[in-house]
């Protein structure tokens, strides 16, 4: 009779898991992963969207789901979400020193506006782009010196990512009471955990002893 | 109002969202990758949160606390259907679960939000929210995993076949069908399973996966009156361990 796995979590033992299949997992071929999306939140109502990371995963609803999952806070914490795949987010150089990426920007909008573009920026080195607006371009570059013309900063800005706006999937707005919740959840929060009462009766305790 | 009848309406919703919170709960550490794990550990938090609520109702309709209702009752003392104590199995029977269940949820809530019971209806329209997001991530689940690879497919086919006439079990009638629904407090359980199935079938023809003949199924009854598999009463054992050892603990 073979022996089932130990371990230090008791569901593991109950599973009664064969210990033979405690052997390494088979290596993986590479490049298995999902592809990316960014994903972005707007905090509250007149808020920007503002980039908090990306995610992997097999397609665009299944990444809002997880973006929903992994960067999203409810209550006063998220009004809405949105989800680009990253490979469709076109990036300029970034800039430094108060230089702002404009400048090396020098073509005239073309007068197109047969598509729709939006707009984001990064005005702080180590902070996240923000979303500034939607500019009707031809292209990539055009909606760039559109942007340029559409929305001067007074504050350098280090980089910019222009996405079609057909490529963005955002939360509707009839969805918002998905970040709702109920207010009587202190069992969630760690704050609600008060040691300090126990912490002292413990040194009181072993301090006499 | 009948009180009995709203006190068993209360103790069905709110003992199927504490034991599957529970079973959701067991997901914590287990979950197939890191975010179904925060999911199934979010979602275990939303429905142990809201059964306190319900709990809440009954206590001021004269019931014991919550927290002696919901670790102090055996199994036979319970209201959930039989399909939310099943064990959770393997993902494809949970994710099933969580989908068909939820759905059931949404409706219910969106329906009681209604209610002519202001406790009930002030209630429901707060939980909506949540429980929506339940079933988004429950049917994107279900059409991705649905239509993905033949072994998916099939898992989640035979998850589905064999979960069925336990989700029938969901909508087995009150005694006190006609007066909850002629008080207004609650359009019943048949108005609610006719609107499921309609709502399961828009998400399941989007799949690969076929609706079993649910015509053909006897429904998993029993649960509403204490009648139960012999899953409930290990959870509710394990559930309430803390609670008996030390009914004072706290936070």
């Amino acid at each position: 009779m073979s022996m089932t796995l130990k371990s230090l979590d008791p569901r593991v033992d109950r599973l009664g898991i064969p210990e033979e299949w405690a052997s390494p997992m088979a290596p993986k071929e590479s490049l298995d992963q999902f592809e990316t999306y960014e994903a972005f939140v707007q905090m509250k109502e007149n808020k920007p969207f503002e980039h908090v990371g990306p995610v992997h995963a097999p397609n665009e609803e299944m990444a809002f789901l997880f973006a929903k999952e992994q960067y999203s806070r409810r209550g006063m914490f998220c009004h809405a979400l949105c989800v680009i795949k990253t490979e469709n987010i076109q990036t300029t150089g970034f800039t430094d020193n108060n230089i702002s990426i404009y400048d090396s920007i020098e073509s005239m909008p073309s007068g197109d506006e047969s598509e729709s573009f939006e707009v984001f920026h990064l005005l702080k080195r180590g902070k996240q782009h923000k979303y500034v607006g939607n500019v009707n371009a031809k292209d990539f570059e055009d909606a760039l010196a559109v942007a340029k013309q559409n929305y001067p900063s007074e504050k350098p800005v280090f980089n910019v990512w222009v996405a079609r706006s057909e490529h963005i999937l955002t939360s509707d707005d009839e969805d918002r009471d998905i970040w709702e919740t109920l207010k009587e959840k202190q069992y969630r929060e760690a704050i609600d955990y008060r040691a300090q009462d126990k912490i002292k009766a413990f040194k009181e305790r072993t301090s006499e002893a | 109002m009948n009180t009995e009848a709203l006190k068993e309406l209360l103790y069905k919703i709110a003992d199927d969202q504490l034991i599957l919170g529970h079973r959701n709960s067991e997901w914590t550490g287990f979950g197939p990758l890191l975010e179904e794990d925060i999911a199934f550990s979010s979602m275990a938090q939303d429905k142990v949160g809201q059964s306190w609520q319900f709990y809440k109702i009954l206590n001021e309709l004269g019931e014991s606390d919550p927290d002696t209702v919901a670790f102090m009752r055996n199994a036979d003392q319970f209201h959930n259907c039989q399909f939310v104590e099943l064990p959770n199995g393997e993902y494809d029977f949970s994710l099933i679960r969580h989908f068909l269940f939820d759905t059931a949820e949404l409706i219910r809530f969106t329906m009681l939000a209604d209610s002519t019971y202001e406790p009930i209806s002030q209630l429901a329209k707060k939980i909506r929210g949540e429980v929506k997001y339940h079933t988004m991530h429950a049917n994107i689940w279900i059409k991705q995993l649905g239509s993905a690879t033949p072994e998916s497919i099939q898992r989640l086919q035979d998850s589905l076949n064999q979960a069925m006439p336990y989700a029938l079990g969901i909508f087995e009638p009150s005694p006190f069908e006609d007066d909850l629904i002629s008080s207004g407090t609650f359009v019943g359980e048949k108005a609610l399973e006719s609107e499921w199935k309609k709502q399961i079938k828009e998400i399941i023809d989007q799949t690969e996966l076929d609706l079993p003949d649910m015509d053909s199924l006897t429904p998993a009854f029993g649960g509403r009156s204490g009648n139960h598999t012999e899953h409930l009463q290990p959870l509710l054992d394990e559930m309430s361990e803390v609670f008996r050892v030390d009914p004072t603990a706290d936070w």
